[in-house]
C-alpha cells in the first residue's frame, strides 16, 4: 500500500507547498541558507582497524602481560563476565577492547543538548523468572524494591515516560505502534487473531515444563514441533496461517527488524514469534509492555557494568591471535594508540567477541562461522530546532512511520523532567534487511555522508514535511555488523552449537550471537554463564 | 434564440445564483462575528440583516444610474463583492481590539456588500432585458437568487463554519465570487470591453484572497488574543505563553493561553482558599515556597503573616513575573508582593530546580497550570511529589491546586491519590470561585506534628476563608470518583483523565 507518498500531503502540508510557491524567492533563499549550516558527521565502529585482521600486518609483541583470566571484547557479554568474576570473588582478570570505550552495541554519543544512543536503546521489563537480571537491576537502583504482591517497583524516572509510542499511519499520528485508526474490519480481525496466537505462544509450555519461548533462549522448551518453526521464515508462517492483512504484515515486519535487523521475509519464524512470546510481561501487576530506557540508551546499563572493570581494561586493543600453548592461552593484541603489540599469557580466556571476529583469531573456525550473518545498521542523530507535524498525537518516546524505510526515531530527551526543550534531539534507526547481507555491507560503506543525510531526511519527511529546514545537525553512525541475524535454521543449527563449544576447557565463548538474537538479556546471561562454566570446570579439574 | 445565447443567459443566471449565495454568506459571517465578539446575538443578527437588506435596496436604487458597459460593470462588481466580502472577516478579526471602530467597520462592510449585491440584480436584468422575455427574466433571476440564499443558509452552520471556520468561509466564498468573474472574463471575452484589464484585476484579487486564506491560521493566531468579549488592555507573548489582560466594568481578567487565570472580582476566593489553610495548619511559616503563581497573588496572601521570613517563588516564565513586578495595574492587584524584600523570584523549571535544591521549606504552595498536556502532567507525577518531599521540613504543609472536583472529579482524585502515596497525612477541600466554578485543592502534611483542623495563626481581614477547615473538606457525591490510578511519569494517566473530562465540556 502506498499510503505514504501519494496521499500523505496533509492539508497543512499542501497549503505550505502553495505558500512556498507564492513567495518562492525569499523562501528558497531561506532554505538554502539553512542547509548550508547543516552539520553532518559520518562515523561508525572501527571497521577499518578490524579489517586488518584479514592480513594481520601487526608488529611483533614487545610487551608481555601475565594474568589468570582474560576477557576479549568489552560489549555487554564481556562486561557481564567481568561482573560475574567479581561476584565470584575473582578480580585478577583483564578485559581487552578494540574501540576506545567499553560498551559495544550499548554505547552512546553526546551533544550540547542531550546524550543519545549509538546502538541498543532500551530494555523491556525483564521476565519475572529472570532473577539474575532483576537482581542486577536492583543493585543498580533501577528496581527500587518489591511491592506487597512481590512485584518489583521500577524507578519511575527510568521507565519510558508516557506517551511512549506513536505511529504515523494514514497521514495521522496515532497512539501505539500497532496500526489501528483506518484499518479495514478484516485487518482488525487478523490483528486480533494474531495477538491471540501470540498470547498462546507466550504462555504455553512444552512437555519438559519449559516455556516454548523464553529469555534467555536456551531456557526455552525442546519441544520439536515448536522448533520446526525455525526452519521457515516468518513470512512463510504468516502465509501458512492464512494471514493476508497488509497492516499486520507491515507491523510484524517492523517488529522483526526492530529486534533482529532482519525483516519478515528473511527472519526465522521461531525468532519472529519469540519477539512477541519471549517476554512474559509478568513483572508488574499493571502495565505489561513497558520498557526501561535512558537518553543514552543501554549505554546506561553498560556504565553500571563498567565499574567492575576499573583498572582492568585495555581499550584500543585489537586482539589478533588466540592460541593454546603449554597449557596456557596466548593472546596477541595490537595497541592502536601506541602502534605496538602486546602478548597476554592467561590461564583461561573468555571470548566475548563476535564469531565473525573470532574466526580470524582462532584457527579452524571458518567452516561454521560462515553461518553467522550480521545485519548492518544505521543510526542518525538529528538536532532539530522544531519538530512540527500535523499535531494528531503528541511527540512520544518511540515514533514510527508506517511504510517508511527505517524504523522511525526515538526522542532522546523524552526522559527529561523539563517543561520545554530549546532544541530537540532525535535518533533515527535503519536496519539493512536483505537476503545478501555481505553485499549490502559492502555497498553501505561506499555511500558518502551527503547520501545518507538525504536518505534519512527523505524518510522522516513523510511525517515531518519541513524537517529539512529545521535540522541543524546530523550525525550518521554506521554499524557494519549491527547484530546477529536469526535467519531460518540458525538458532537451533549446528554452527551455533559448535561455535559455543569451549576449547580444551581453556577458551570459552560468550556473545549474544551465540544465542542467535542480539538483545541485552542474552548478552548479560552469556557473560554470566561463561564465567560460571569456566570456574566450575576449574573446580572439577582440581 | 440560438444555442450560444442560452449559454450566455445561463452563465449570467449562474452568476446570480453565486452572488446570492455569497452575499448571504457574508451577511451570516458578519452576524456571527458580531454576536461572537459583541455578544447579544439576537440584536446583532437582527441589525445586520436589516442593514444588509436596506443597503441592497439602496444598491438597487443606484443601479439605474449605470447605462454604459453594463456587462463590464457587472463583472467588476462581482470582483469587488468577492474582494470586500472575502476580506471582511479578516479585517474585522484584526480590528476587534478597538471596539468603537469595530462596530463602524462592521456595518460599513455589511452596507457595502449589501449595496453591491443590490446593484447586481437590476444590472443583470438590464443586461438580459433585450434578450429574454421580461416574464421569464424576472422569474428566473429571482428563482436563482432565492435558491442561492437557501443553499447558503443551510451550508453555513452545518458545513462551512465547522470545516473552514468563519474567516476561512468568507475568504473561500470571496474566491468563488472572484473565480466566477474570471470565468465570465474568459467565456464572454467577445462581449466584454478591455477584457485584459478586467482579467488582471480578477486574478490579482483571487491571488490576494488565496494568500490570505493560506495564512488565515496565522492571522487567527494573531487575533485570538482579541476574542475575549471584554476590552483588552494588555497583551504579551512570552516564550512560554500568551498573556492577555482584559477589563470590563470593575473586573479585570488575566488569560494565559486563552485560559482564565484569574478575575479580579473573585480571585480573592481562589487565593485565600489556596494559601490560608496551609499557612494556618503549618507549625512554622518562616520559609515558604511557591511554585507557579507568577502573578504574585498567592504571595500577597502569604505576606499577610508577620512571621514569614522568606518566600521563594519559582515560576518558569520570566515574562510573567516581570510583568507583575512592573505593570501598575497588576502590582495593584498583588499589592506589589513580588517586589517585597522577603520575596525571591527564580525563573526556572520547578521540577529541575527541586531536584537540585538544598533548602527545606515549612510551607509549599503549588499553583501550576492544569495538567492539560504531557509536559505539565509531569508536575503532578508521583516522582514529582517524592521530589517535593525531599525539600520539605518534617511537618511542613504542602497545598496543590487540583483543578475542579466538579468538572473533573477523576483528575482531582487522581492527584489526591498520587499525593497520598508520598505524604503521611493528605486531605482535599474545595471552594466556590464564581469565574471558575467549584475549585479544589489537595493538602498534605509531611508528618504527624500538626493536623488539618489545627489553627496555629490567623491573618486579619480575610474576605473568604474563616479558618474552619472542616467546612471545606466535605464533598458531595457528584464530586467523588473512585477507581482511579496513581499518576506516574510512565503512565501520565492524569493527562488522559483531564483530557477526557474537560474535553467533554468543550
Amino acid at each position: 500500500m502506498k499510503s505514504g507518498e501519494d496521499c500523505n500531503k496533509s492539508r497543512r502540508g499542501f497549503i505550505k507547498v502553495i505558500g512556498a510557491a507564492l513567495i518562492a524567492v525569499p523562501f528558497l533563499q531561506f532554505c538554502s541558507d539553512k542547509i548550508a549550516v547543516l552539520l553532518i558527521r559520518l562515523s561508525g565502529t572501527k571497521h577499518l582497524l578490524g579489517h586488518r585482521l584479514w592480513i594481520k600486518d601487526f608488529p611483533k609483541p614487545t610487551k608481555q602481560i601475565q594474568i589468570p583470566y582474560l576477557i576479549v571484547g568489552g560489549g555487554i557479554s564481556g562486561l557481564s563476565a567481568a561482573r560475574q568474576f567479581q561476584k565470584r570473588g575473582i578480580s585478577d582478570f583483564l578485559i581487552l577492547e578494540l574501540e576506545n570505550h567499553l560498551g559495544g552495541n550499548s554505547s552512546n554519543g553526546q551533544n550540547k543538548y542531550s546524550k543519545y544512543p549509538l546502538g541498543a536503546h532500551y530494555l523491556p521489563l525483564p521476565n519475572f523468572q529472570d532473577k539474575e537480571l532483576l537482581y542486577f537491576l536492583e543493585e543498580e537502583k533501577i528496581i527500587l524494591g518489591y511491592d506487597s504482591k512481590g512485584f518489583p517497583i521500577f524507578d519511575e524516572l527510568q521507565l519510558t515516560f508516557a506517551p511512549d509510542e506513536r505511529l504515523f499511519y494514514k497521514n495521522n499520528w496515532q497512539e501505539g505502534v500497532v496500526p489501528k485508526n483506518g484499518n479495514l474490519v478484516s485487518d482488525d480481525l487478523e490483528f486480533e487473531k494474531f495477538f491471540k496466537q501470540m498470547d498462546v505462544f507466550r504462555t504455553s509450555k512444552g512437555e519438559d515444563q519449559k516455556y516454548l519461548f523464553d529469555i534467555p533462549i536456551y531456557l526455552s522448551s525442546k519441544d520439536e514441533k515448536t522448533r520446526t518453526l525455525d526452519k521457515i521464515t516468518m513470512k512463510q508462517w504468516f502465509k501458512q496461517h492464512h494471514f493476508t492483512s497488509e497492516p499486520l504484515f507491515n507491523y510484524i515486519d517492523y517488529c522483526c527488524k526492530d529486534d533482529f535487523g532482519l525483516g519478515i521475509e528473511y527472519v526465522s519464524a521461531w525468532a519472529g514469534i519469540h519477539y512477541f512470546a519471549g517476554r512474559k510481561q509478568d513483572s508488574t501487576s499493571e502495565k505489561h509492555d513497558s520498557v526501561l530506557t535512558w537518553p543514552e540508551g543501554n549505554a546506561r546499563l553498560a556504565s553500571h557494568l563498567k565499574k567492575y572493570t576499573t583498572d582492568k581494561s585495555l581499550k584500543n586493543h585489537l586482539v589478533y591471535e588466540v592460541k593454546i600453548e603449554n597449557q596456557k592461552v596466548i593472546a596477541k593484541a595490537f595497541d592502536d594508540a601506541t602502534k605496538t603489540s602486546v602478548e597476554i599469557i592467561a590461564d583461561k580466556v573468555i571470548m566475548a567477541s563476535p564469531q565473525f571476529v573470532n574466526q580470524y583469531l582462532i584457527s579452524d573456525r571458518k567452516t561454521f562461522t560462515k553461518d553467522f550473518q550480521y545485519t548492518p545498521w544505521l543510526l542518525a542523530t538529528l538536532v532539530v530546532n522544531d519538530l512540527s507535524d500535523n499535531g494528531s498525537f503528541p511527540l512520544s518516546w518511540d515514533n514510527v512511520i508506517y511504510d517508511a524505510k527505517g524504523l522511525g526515531y526515538v526522542y532522546d530527551q523524552h526522559q527529561t523532567l523539563n517543561q520545554v526543550q530549546d532544541k530537540k534531539v532525535i535518533t533515527y534507526y535503519y536496519s539493512f534487511s536483505s537476503a545478501d547481507l555481505k553485499k549490502t555491507r559492502k555497498e553501505l560503506y561506499k555511500k558518502d555522508k551527503e547520501y545518507w543525510k538525504q536518505f534519512v531526511l527523505n524518510d522522516l519527511k513523510i511525517a515531518h514535511p519541513d524537517i529539512e529546514e529545521c535540522t541543524e545537525e546530523i550525525e550518521v553512525f554506521l554499524l557494519g555488523h549491527g547484530m546477529i541475524s536469526p535467519a531460518p535454521g540458525f538458532i537451533f543449527g549446528e554452527a551455533k552449537k559448535q561455535a559455543k563449544q569451549n576449547i580444551q576447557k581453556k577458551i570459552y565463548f560468550a556473545h549474544s550471537d551465540l544465542s542467535g538474537i542480539s538483545i541485552f538479556e542474552e548478552a548479560f546471561h552469556q557473560g554470566i554463564n561463561a564465567v560460571n562454566e569456566l570456574l566450575d570446570d576449574t573446580t572439577l579439574d582440581s | 434564440m440560438g444555442k450560444k445565447f442560452l449559454k450566455f443567459e445561463f452563465l449570467l443566471l449562474f452568476a446570480v445564483f453565486i452572488i446570492a449565495t455569497c452575499g448571504l454568506i457574508y451577511e451570516l459571517v458578519a452576524g456571527t462575528l458580531a454576536s461572537y465578539l459583541l455578544g447579544d446575538s439576537v440584536k446583532q443578527f437582527s441589525f445586520i440583516i436589516g442593514v444588509y437588506l436596506f443597503s441592497m435596496g439602496i444598491g438597487s436604487f443606484f443601479s439605474k444610474f449605470f447605462h454604459k458597459n453594463l456587462l463590464n460593470t457587472f463583472v467588476e462588481i462581482e470582483i469587488l463583492v468577492g474582494l470586500i466580502g472575502g476580506m471582511s472577516s479578516v479585517v474585522l478579526f484584526l480590528l476587534f481590539e478597538n471596539v468603537g471602530s469595530f462596530q463602524f467597520i462592521l456595518y460599513l462592510f455589511v452596507f457595502v456588500t449589501g449595496f453591491l449585491v443590490g446593484l447586481e440584480i437590476p444590472l443583470l436584468m438590464n443586461i438580459l432585458k433585450d434578450r429574454v422575455e421580461f416574464k421569464d427574466l424576472v422569474s428566473n433571476v429571482f428563482t436563482f437568487d432565492y435558491i442561492g440564499a437557501l443553499l447558503a443558509s443551510i451550508l453555513f452552520p452545518l458545513v462551512l463554519v465547522p470545516k473552514l471556520g468563519i474567516m476561512g468561509t468568507s475568504l473561500f466564498f470571496g474566491m468563488i465570487n472572484v473565480s466566477i468573474a474570471i470565468v465570465l472574463c474568459y467565456l464572454l471575452k467577445r462581449e466584454l470591453k478591455k477584457v485584459y484589464f478586467l482579467k488582471a484585476k480578477a486574478i490579482f484579487s483571487f491571488v490576494l484572497l488565496l494568500t490570505v486564506f493560506i495564512f488565515s491560521n496565522d492571522i487567527l493566531a494573531y487575533s485570538e488574543g482579541k476574542l475575549y468579549g471584554e476590552n483588552i488592555i494588555y497583551t504579551n507573548s512570552t516564550p512560554y505563553q500568551r498573556i492577555v489582560l482584559t477589563h470590563n466594568k470593575s473586573d479585570y481578567r488575566l488569560y494565559l493561553n486563552n485560559n482564565l487565570q484569574f478575575s479580579s472580582a473573585d480571585e480573592y476566593r481562589y487565593h485565600e482558599a489556596l494559601v490560608h489553610p496551609a499557612m494556618s495548619i503549618a507549625k512554622s511559616v518562616k520559609n515558604v515556597l511557591v511554585f507557579g503563581g507568577g502573578d504574585g497573588l498567592a504571595v500577597r496572601e502569604i505576606l499577610k503573616y508577620k512571621d514569614v521570613e522568606k518566600v521563594t517563588l519559582v515560576d518558569l516564565d520570566e515574562g510573567m513575573t516581570k510583568l507583575f513586578k512592573t505593570n501598575t495595574v497588576l502590582t495593584g492587584f498583588n499589592q506589589n508582593s513580588l517586589n517585597n524584600p522577603k520575596v525571591t523570584v527564580i525563573n526556572t523549571d520547578a521540577y529541575i530546580w527541586s531536584k537540585s535544591c538544598k533548602e527545606q521549606f515549612d510551607v509549599a504552595i503549588i499553583d501550576f497550570p492544569d495538567p492539560s498536556n504531557y509536559s505539565l502532567g509531569k508536575l503532578y507525577s508521583l516522582n514529582f511529589y517524592q521530589t517535593l518531599k525531599t525539600i520539605l521540613k518534617p511537618d511542613a504543609v504542602a497545598v496543590i491546586q487540583t483543578t475542579s472536583p466538579y468538572f473533573a472529579p477523576k483528575s482531582f482524585w487522581c492527584i489526591n491519590k498520587t499525593v497520598m502515596q508520598v505524604f503521611p497525612q493528605v486531605d482535599a477541600y474545595h471552594a466556590y470561585v464564581p469565574s471558575f466554578g467549584e475549585w479544589g485543592y489537595t493538602i498534605a502534611i509531611n508528618g504527624f506534628g500538626t493536623t488539618f483542623n489545627t489553627v496555629n495563626r490567623k491573618a486579619e481581614k480575610l474576605k473568604f476563608y474563616n479558618y474552619q477547615f472542616d467546612r471545606f473538606n466535605y464533598f458531595t457525591n457528584d464530586m467523588i470518583s473512585n477507581e482511579i490510578e496513581i499518576n506516574r511519569l510512565d503512565n501520565q494517566i492524569l493527562v488522559r483523565y483531564f483530557d477526557e473530562e474537560w474535553g467533554r465540556l468543550q
